[in-house]
C-alpha cells in the first residue's frame, strides 16, 4: 500500500515538474516570437512563467527526494560507517517531514491570506500560488514514506535493487 | 534558547539533514523568536515568483543536461583535440578547455567529471601523462567554465544579491580565460618535462571535425551576442539556449529520441533546478530575517575595530569564503551568505560586481578542498580513487588557483576592465 502510493508519488512529480519545465520553455518562446516577429507580448505568460519556476521547484524538490540527493553539509554523517549511516538516515527523513509539515501550515496560512484578500481578476494566480502549500506537502510526505520505506532503491548502494541496476548499466 | 536550537539544528545538519529543512525550520523558530508571524518566511519565498531572471536558472539546466546526454562533451573533446592535440602538453589542455566550455552550461554541478572524466582520463593515460598529473587535472578542471555565461552559479549570485547579470557575465570572463591560460602553461610545462608523445597536425581532420561539431561551436556564439549584443535578455537566451540544445540533439545529431530520452532529461533537470532552488526559496526568509536582526552590522561594528582597509578586508574575506567553499557547496553558499556579507563588502568599497566574481572564484576552489569538495567525491566516485590520493593529486592545481585568486582580488581591473 506504502510502497504504491509512493510509486503514485514520484509518478505525479515526474509529470509535473517535467510538464511544468517544458511549459515554461514553450511560454517564453512564444514571448520571444511575440516581441521579435509580432512586435507584441503577453503579460500573462509572464505572470504565469514565473509560477511555473515555482512548480519545477517543489515538484522536483520531490524527485531529489526519491533519489536522496539533497544538498547537505553532512561534515559528521561522512565520519560515520555506511552501517551507521543507513541507521541515522530514517530518523532524519522522519524529521524532515515533520518540518516540512509545519512549513506546509504556514504556506497555508499564507496562501488562504492571498486568496481572500486577492480581487476576482487576480484569483487565478491566488490559485497557482498555492503549488506553495501543495508542494511542502508533497514533501513531507515524500520524506515520511522515505522514513517509513528507506532507501532502497536509490541512495543505498547495498541494495538488492541498486546492485541489479549496477550490474545492467555494466552490461 | 535561541542557542539551543541553533546547535540543535546544526547537529541535525552535520548528520545529512537536508539543508532547506535546516533553513526552513531556522527561519521558523527565528521569526518565533522575534515575535513576527512564520507566514513571512513564505511571503519571502512567494517573492521568488516576481523575480524575471529566475525562469533562466531551470532553461540553463535544461540546455546542459539535454547536451550532456546528448554526447556534446565527446564532441567538443573530438573538435579540440583536432586543434591542440598535436602539441606537446595538447591533450592536458584540450582537457581543460572541454571541461570549462562544458561546466559553463552544466552548472558545475558534477556532469563535467562525469560525463568528460570516464572519456579523457583513458585517453591521458594512454598519452602517457602521469597518473597522479591526469587525475589532479580531471579533478581540478570540473569546475572551471563556472565564470562564463551562461553559468548558473553567477545567475544565481545576480538574483541573491541584485547585481546585473549581464554585468557580472562580463566581468567573469577576463578571470575564467586568465586561469585557463595558468593552468594550460603549467600542464604543457608537466608535458614537457614527462617526454608526452604528440600526434601530427592534420588540416583535414580538424575540418572534419569541426564541420561534426559546428552546432556545438555556434552555441556559445549565440548566447555571447544576444545577451551582450543586446538583442535577447537573459531569459529569453536561457530559452533559445535550450530550444537550440534540444533541436540539435534530437534534429540534427540524432543522438536523443524525442519521446524516449527527453522525458528523463527533463525530470533530471527539475531535479536538479528543485535541489537548488527549493534552498534559495526557504532562505530568503531566514536571511532576510538575520538582516532584519541587524547581523551583518553588528559583524561590520565587530570588524571595524580590527579591520581598517578594504585590501585588509578582502584577505579576510577570501579565507572565510575558502572555508564556506571547503564546507558548503556552491549554491547554498550563494544563497546563505552572499546577503550577509554585502552590506560589509559596500561599507569597504568593494565592487559588488568585483566581490560577485571574488566570492565565485573562492568557490570555485572550495570544490576542491576537503572535507566537502564537491569534486574529490565525484572524482573518488568516477575513477575509483581515494579521496585523499584525489586531493594530493590535485594540490599543485590548487595552489596555482589560489595564486590566481590573490590576483583577482588585489587587481581589480582583471575584473572590472570594461567599466
Amino acid at each position: 500500500m506504502l510502497t504504491r502510493l509512493r510509486r503514485a508519488l514520484v509518478l505525479l512529480e515526474t509529470v509535473v515538474a517535467s510538464g511544468s519545465l517544458l511549459l515554461l520553455l514553450l511560454l517564453v518562446l512564444t514571448q520571444v516570437i511575440a516581441r521579435d516577429v509580432f512586435e507584441t507580448g503577453f503579460p500573462l505568460l509572464d505572470v504565469i512563467s514565473r509560477h511555473l519556476v515555482l512548480f519545477v521547484i517543489f515538484f522536483g524538490a520531490g524527485l531529489v527526494t526519491e533519489r536522496g540527493q539533497h544538498i547537505r553539509i553532512d561534515v559528521l554523517a561522512s565520519l560515520l560507517s555506511p552501517q551507521q549511516r543507513k541507521i541515522l538516515l530514517r530518523p532524519l527523513m522522519g524529521l524532515s517531514a515533520l518540518l516540512c509539515a509545519a512549513l506546509t501550515w504556514y504556506a497555508g496560512l499564507f496562501w488562504l491570506g492571498e486568496w481572500q484578500y486577492a480581487q476576482s481578476n487576480e484569483r487565478w494566480a491566488a490559485v497557482m500560488a498555492a503549488v506553495i502549500p501543495v508542494g511542502f506537502a508533497v514533501l513531507a510526505l515524500h520524506f515520511l514514506l522515505v522514513s517509513l520505506l528507506g532507501f532502497e532503491t536509490v541512495s543505498d548502494p547495498d541494495s538488492e535493487t541498486a546492485k541489479a541496476q549496477a550490474k545492467a548499466k555494466s552490461t | 534558547m535561541t542557542f539551543l536550537v541553533v546547535g540543535i539544528l546544526l547537529l541535525f545538519a552535520l548528520f545529512g539533514l537536508p539543508l532547506f529543512v535546516v533553513l526552513g525550520s531556522g527561519g521558523i523558530f527565528a521569526s518565533i523568536g522575534a515575535s513576527l508571524e512564520p507566514e513571512i518566511l513564505i511571503i519571502e519565498l512567494y517573492r521568488l515568483a516576481t523575480q524575471p531572471n529566475l525562469i533562466a536558472i531551470p532553461l540553463f539546466t535544461l540546455a546542459g543536461m539535454i547536451m550532456a546526454a546528448g554526447g556534446s562533451p565527446q564532441r567538443l573533446v573530438r573538435l579540440f583535440d583536432a586543434m591542440f592535440g598535436w602539441m606537446a602538453g595538447g591533450l592536458a589542455v584540450v582537457t581543460i578547455i572541454s571541461c570549462a566550455f562544458f561546466t559553463a552550461f552544466s552548472g558545475a554541478s558534477g556532469v563535467t567529471i562525469i560525463a568528460l572524466g570516464g572519456l579523457l582520463y583513458p585517453m591521458l593515460k594512454q598519452a602517457r601523462y602521469q597518473e597522479r598529473f591526469s587525475l589532479g587535472l580531471l579533478t581540478s578542471a570540473g569546475s572551471l567554465g563556472l565564470l562564463f555565461p551562461p553559468s548558473i552559479a553567477i545567475l544565481l549570485y545576480g538574483i541573491v544579491s541584485g547585481v546585473n547579470i549581464h554585468d557580472l557575465f562580463l566581468a567573469g570572463i577576463v578571470p575564467g580565460l586568465l586561469l585557463l591560460l595558468m593552468l594550460s602553461v603549467y600542464s604543457l610545462r608537466v608535458a614537457k618535462k614527462s617526454q608526452v608523445p604528440t600526434h601530427r597536425f592534420s588540416f583535414s581532420e580538424m575540418l572534419r571535425v569541426v564541420r561534426g561539431s559546428l552546432w556545438d561551436i555556434m552555441l556559445p556564439l549565440v548566447i555571447i551576442i544576444g545577451i551582450f549584443g543586446g538583442y535577447v535578455t537573459v531569459t529569453e537566451a536561457a530559452a533559445l539556449t535550450a530550444a537550440y540544445a534540444l533541436f540539435m540533439e534530437t534534429v540534427v545529431y540524432k543522438t536523443l529520441n524525442l519521446w524516449r530520452d527527453i522525458p528523463r532529461v527533463l525530470s533530471d533537470s527539475a531535479a536538479l533546478v528543485g535541489s537548488i532552488l527549493i534552498i534559495l526559496g526557504v532562505a530568503m526568509g531566514l536571511t532576510n530575517l538575520l538582516i532584519d536582526s541587524q547581523l551583518p552590522m553588528r559583524l561590520l561594528a565587530l570588524m571595524e575595530q580590527h579591520i581598517s582597509s578594504p585590501l585588509q578586508f578582502l584577505l579576510l574575506l577570501n579565507l572565510f569564503l575558502l572555508v564556506v567553499g571547503a564546507m558548503m557547496d556552491i549554491f547554498s553558499a550563494i544563497v546563505v551568505v552572499v546577503p550577509l556579507i554585502l552590506p560589509l563588502a559596500a561599507r569597504y568599497q568593494v565592487d559588488p560586481v568585483h566581490l560577485g566574481i571574488i566570492f565565485l572564484a573562492n568557490l570555485e576552489i572550495g570544490y576542491l578542498t576537503p572535507p566537502v569538495g564537491i569534486n574529490l567525491f565525484i572524482a573518488s566516485q568516477r575513477f575509483a580513487k581515494p579521496i585523499l590520493t584525489l586531493f594530493k593529486a590535485a594540490l599543485p592545481f590548487l595552489l596555482l588557483m589560489l595564486i590566481w585568486l590573490l590576483l583577482l582580488t588585489y587587481i581589480p581591473a582583471l575584473t572590472l576592465w570594461w567599466q
